[in-house]
């Protein structure tokens, strides 16, 4: 009988700090097994009595994070599950593919970065389309619900609604999970709480839409904006890894504040390596949340010797804010490597 | 037509015991309603369908749960300042999404789940 192969972290995993169950699934192990992403994260969802988040991943492809940065994997589909079972109306979420038009590089100039080697031809997946999100209204999230777990923001933001416990999962420390890495697990803290406000324009984006653009903040909420996440526990990847493929962007010449999101680490690598930053563009609600946590406009037009690519990633950890008391964990510490049955 | 809340708390009141006057009754959800209209062809169905649970002479209490179908809801916070007088100068709306559990929290162990509720669109 074909088997499905998932990985998982369990509750209490990371000594305590992870809430509930979170589930992984390999796109490419789904279509071995001849099954839909839904009966996948159905499959998957029965073999546990308790509440667990569900991400289908495709590593072939490539999303984008909140701040405008290109991943090279993507959810393409997710669920909350929850005593073995999916909600059928609200459990489940699949994400359809986003075709290459000149339309949407010419709209989102973040999506340059879709045209260099690294990406290019491969496969889009952001937030869920209309006919994805069916059965929910305008006002909803990109969330799952079943029971008492909620997935929201693609699969991004788990929570158990009765302990209203929750943990932050970026994608590339899931992408970590899925390809046996390594991952840091700490507390979000200020500096990550700010940069997940500092978001692009996109049509269908993970987590927000065409509201907000680079150098503006999503969060609006000045000096409390370093607050919204700063207790919850985060699992993302190193920050070598985040340096990396931020770099990709700015080397595709993106300038945080005009093109990407003024999050933290684009502004911190920006600066670190003596790139442009569109600091006249960066709004002043923006610039009040960057300020709660010590960036000002001052600090990045400071005189400093510009650093390559390779010290940057050598000096992440010190170079990238983000993350308090974070632990290093290899996937294979937390991660189950588990199988069922394709009935 | 719709059916002002405290007939609806008496019909389903009424509902529930009317096999048996010892049945005991629960009905959870609608406290945060000081006063509503609900759809009484809805009301009808409610009240046959306790009556239909009831037939079990198993049954000794009726459970009544009311919550939001969408389990993300969008509210809306007014945040008033009253004067000593009770009235009030100046209020601010604030939108506020809340994420709760749906239906299969009140659903786990349950043998037969006969939803007859409308298709979603």
């Amino acid at each position: 009988m074909q088997k499905l192969k998932y990985r998982v972290v369990r509750a209490g995993a990371a000594g305590g700090v992870v809430p509930m169950h979170l589930a992984f699934i390999d796109r490419s192990d789904v279509i071995k097994a001849g099954i839909s992403n839904e009966k996948a994260c159905q499959l998957v969802g029965a073999q546990f009595t308790d509440g667990v988040a569900i991400n289908v991943i495709d590593l072939d492809a490539i999303t984008v994070t909140s701040d405008g940065i290109i991943a090279d994997g993507a959810v393409v589909a997710f669920a909350s599950a929850d005593r073995g079972k999916i909600n059928p109306n609200f459990g489940f979420l699949n994400v359809s593919e986003i075709p290459y038009t000149q339309q949407l590089m010419d709209e989102e100039p973040h999506m340059k970065q879709w045209d260099t080697d690294y990406y290019r031809g491969k496969r889009l997946y952001r937030g869920p389309s209309a006919e994805d999100r069916v059965h929910r209204s305008s006002h909803n999230e990109n969330m799952t619900i079943t029971g008492r777990i909620a997935s929201n923001n693609t699969g991004s933001e788990v929570m158990n609604l009765i302990e209203m416990t929750e943990i932050l999962t970026p994608i590339f420390g899931q992408l970590q999970l899925v390809r046996d890495g390594a991952v840091l697990i700490g507390k979000t803290g200020p500096e990550m709480s700010v940069g997940i406000g500092m978001v692009v324009r996109e049509r269908r984006g993970r987590i927000f839409g065409w509201n907000y653009g680079a150098g503006m903040t999503a969060h609006r909420s000045g000096k409390y904006a370093k607050t919204v996440k700063c207790e919850d526990y985060s699992i993302v990847a190193e920050k070598s890894l985040l340096a990396e493929y931020t770099i990709r962007a700015l080397e595709a010449g993106l300038v945080p504040g005009l093109h990407l999101g003024c999050s933290p680490v684009t502004l911190s690598i920006a600066k670190a390596m003596g790139l442009p930053i569109g600091l006249d563009n960066i709004t002043d609600d923006a610039w009040i949340e960057l300020e709660s946590v010590g960036i000002t406009k001052e600090s990045l037009q400071k005189p400093s010797t510009p650093l390559s690519r390779e010290e940057v990633i050598a000096r992440a950890d010190e170079i990238l804010p983000g993350i308090e008391d974070g632990k290093r964990y290899l996937a294979s510490d937390i991660c189950d490597i588990c199988y069922v049955d394709c009935l | 037509m719709h059916t002002k809340l405290p007939d609806f708390y008496q019909k389903v009141t009424d509902a529930a015991k009317k096999r048996n006057a010892d049945t005991k009754l629960e009905i959870r959800g609608m406290e945060n309603f000081r006063a509503a209209k609900l759809a009484s062809l809805r009301v009808g169905r409610v009240e046959d369908e306790i009556m239909e649970i009831t037939e079990d002479p198993n049954v000794e209490k009726v459970e009544v749960i009311i919550m939001p179908r969408v389990p993300e809801t969008d509210h809306s916070v007014i945040i008033k300042g009253i004067y000593k007088d009770g009235t009030c100068k100046k209020a601010i709306l604030e939108s506020m999404l809340v994420t709760s559990a749906g239906e299969d929290i009140e659903l786990e162990g349950v043998e037969i789940i006969d939803d007859r509720r409308y298709k979603l669109p």
